[in-house]
This record gives C-alpha cells, structure tokens and sequence, in this order.
C-alpha cells in the first residue's frame, strides 16, 4: 500500500483485482473497528471475529460500495451488523464482563486507576440494551450524526434520540458513584 | 468530530471508549488469509462496468405512457405466468407491479437441480438480464426472454438452497424483485431480493411491496 493512497484508490485496486490492496483497508480502519466492536460485545476474542467477519465480508462484497472514498462508514454499517448477529448469537447475560488478561496485556498498559475506569465503563455498556449500546456509541464515541446513524441501522432518528438519551441516563446512574471517587 | 456530550460524566465515559482496543499481533495477517481464501463473488470488473451510473431521461409522455401500459400488462402478466405453469412446471407465481414494473419468481424444487421462472414486467426496457448467486453476478449470462406482452422471462435451472439475486434493466439499472422478499442482512446498500428454495415439492415464492 503507497502511504498516500485513499480508501477510493484502494477500493478501486482491490476491483481491478489487486487482492493485496484489501490489507491497506484493514490496517486503517482495523482500530475504529475494533474499539466499536470490543465496547459492543464485551468480549475482545468475540470482537475480534466481528471485526474479521466484517472485513472478509466488505471484500466479497466490495462491488456494492458505491462510494468507495467513503468505504468507513461503508464498513461500519457491516460490522454493526456483525455486531448484532453475534450479540443476539451469543444471548450475553447483562452482568457478564470477561476479563481477558491476555489482551489487557496486549494493551499499552494504561494506569492502574485508568484500567479500573475502563473495566466499570464495559460492566455499565454490557448491562444497557443492546439497541442503546450501539446508539451511543455510534453517537458519542464515534462521532455520527443522526442522519448517518439512521442511514446506518436502518432506525428513524427520533427513535435513535431516545436510545441515546436513555443510554446516558442509565450510564450516569451506574457510573456516577465511581465517577465521583475517581475525580475527587 | 465526535459527538457532543454536554455532561462531563459521558464526555469522559466517551474519551475512555475512543482508545484503541487490543487486536492480536496477526490480526491483519489472518484477515488477509481469509480473504484469500474467500473470492469475490462476483467477476469485478463486469460489476464495476455495470454499476457506473449512466444518465436515464425519461420523459413525463413516455411515463404516462409507461403507467398506462403497465396498468393493462398486469393483466396479461398474469395469465402469462399461469400459460408458462402449464407447459414448464411451473406451479404458481406471485408478483404485483411496483415502478414501473412487475415480477415474481416461480418455482419446481426438488432435491436436483430444477427449473425456476423468473418473471419481470418491463414494457419500455431494451433488455432485462438476471444476476445472482447462481450466476456469480454475471448478468451477461442470464439473458431475460421478452414476449409480445412485455413481459421478460427465464428459466433458471436451480438446487435447493438460498439465493439472492436482482434485475438488470437495458444493463445499467438494478432492480429489487418487488415481489420477493428483500435480502436482508446482507449489509451491502444494494437492494437484492432473495428466493429459498425448498428440498421437496413444488412452491412459489413471491412478496409484496
């Protein structure tokens, strides 16, 4: 992959059969990807799948892009939807966090106080609806806008408002507390 | 650009959840290997000829007169699936007009590969070609026959199984079976349609708009 090169172009080489090009497609948007499905799922090794899923299946069906320069939200609609195939596969008890320690040692070892930060974040994602989860996310961490959102789950935006606000009403109720003893 | 989060309690909930998520050290050389070994469905090139957009001007005449004709085709239509299940095994269809078209999908499943109709109402089109699972996209090789009605048909010969598919108008318009069920699932921001055929029996499949 030539550093320079944009999704378009790399869309485009993967059509006119360079097979290679796809691993340029992978390595920028393999982190977005894989923070929105690790917050999704809970699971790293479960998000980790999504994410591979997703990939292979954007290339086998990369001749439906139609705007290859916009191949990322492309991408995330596909792996939304991986997301909620494994998430309604996996039927994930509301309570259920998996520590992988393999993986938080993968992690750029973050603070102690950070890593406990984080760990109550995914205990507070994992015990909202699914619906929700995905709303805020796609809303707050990764920046979309209502529009795009509805674009991409197929929601209506008022619908979309709701699951975003109900989020934040019940992330606040379960994470006020630590929230308050980790910033006094 | 993120999204805005007023409260300083999901501002800093959201700037937790933007940091990368670990991915094993091969991640991208086991994706790359699956990807290898998973081919495009589809011959790319023909699809990316395919699907350039091309200008279509339609006159308000030539729609009026297209609604007109359509109105009276649907009528014809469906006798003419009904001649077609007596001479080809063909049991039944069901199909009802949608922009300027009808079509429906008619099927003989067996557990061999069995001849499946395939129906399109299209007055004004040049051509109407069938592309799919089963013909890997490829809408040159699945030729639609037009009858004096209008109507474009095609037998294609198919095993039991799941199969997506959509109509090429005049080789540059993709169109959605409106009598079928829509794809669904399939995340790809093109609308297919999608015909299952049984094991057993014969049956028709067919939706509404």
């Amino acid at each position: 992959m030539r550093q320079g090169d944009s999704d378009g172009v790399l869309v485009r080489r993967v059509l006119e059969g360079d097979t290679e090009a796809f691993s340029g497609l992978v390595a920028r948007h393999r982190e977005r990807g894989g923070r929105f499905a690790a917050a999704m799922l809970g699971d790293p090794a479960d998000a980790e799948e999504a994410l591979q899923d997703a990939f292979v299946r954007a290339f086998r069906s990369l001749r439906t892009c139609r705007e290859p320069d916009r191949f990322g939200a492309w991408f995330l609609r596909i792996l939304v939807n991986r997301c909620r195939t494994r998430g309604a596969m996996r039927r994930r008890s509301a309570a259920v966090f998996v520590q992988d320690d393999v993986a938080m040692e993968r992690a750029s070892a973050p603070p102690e106080g950070d890593q406990e930060w984080r760990e109550e974040i995914a205990r507070a994602l994992a015990r909202l609806d699914a619906m929700q989860r995905e709303a805020f996310l796609l809303k707050h961490v990764e920046g979309l806008e209502y529009e795009e959102m509805a674009r991409l789950t197929g929601a209506r935006i008022p619908a979309l408002k709701m699951r975003v606000k109900r989020a934040c009403d019940h992330l606040k109720v379960l994470l006020r507390e630590v929230d308050d003893a980790r910033v006094r | 650009m993120h999204g805005s989060a007023e409260d300083p309690l999901i501002a800093r909930v959201a700037d937790a959840l933007r940091r990368p998520a670990p991915l094993t050290p091969d991640f991208d050389t086991r994706v790359m290997a699956a990807v290898r070994r998973a081919p495009p469905s589809v011959p790319l090139r023909a699809w990316a000829w395919l699907r350039e957009p091309r200008a279509v001007v339609v006159s308000p005449l030539s729609g009026l007169a297209m609604a007109a004709g359509l109105a009276g085709l649907l009528l014809v239509g469906t006798w003419s699936v009904v001649r077609t299940g007596g001479g080809g095994g063909v049991a039944s269809a069901a199909f009802r007009a949608g922009a300027g078209h009808a079509a429906g999908v008619a099927v003989s499943a067996a557990r061999t590969a069995s001849p499946v109709t395939f129906v399109f109402v299209a007055p004004t089109a040049r051509s109407v070609a069938l592309a799919g699972d089963f013909n890997d996209w490829d809408a040159a090789r699945v030729l639609m026959r037009r009858e004096a009605s209008g109507l474009w048909t095609v037998d294609v010969p198919l095993t039991p199984g799941r199969y997506r598919y959509v109509f090429v108008v005049d080789g540059r318009r993709f169109v959605a079976d409106p009598s079928a069920p829509r794809a669904v699932g399939d995340d790809f921001g093109t609308p297919t349609s999608v015909v299952t055929i049984g094991g057993g029996g014969t049956h028709a499949a067919g939706g509404s708009l």
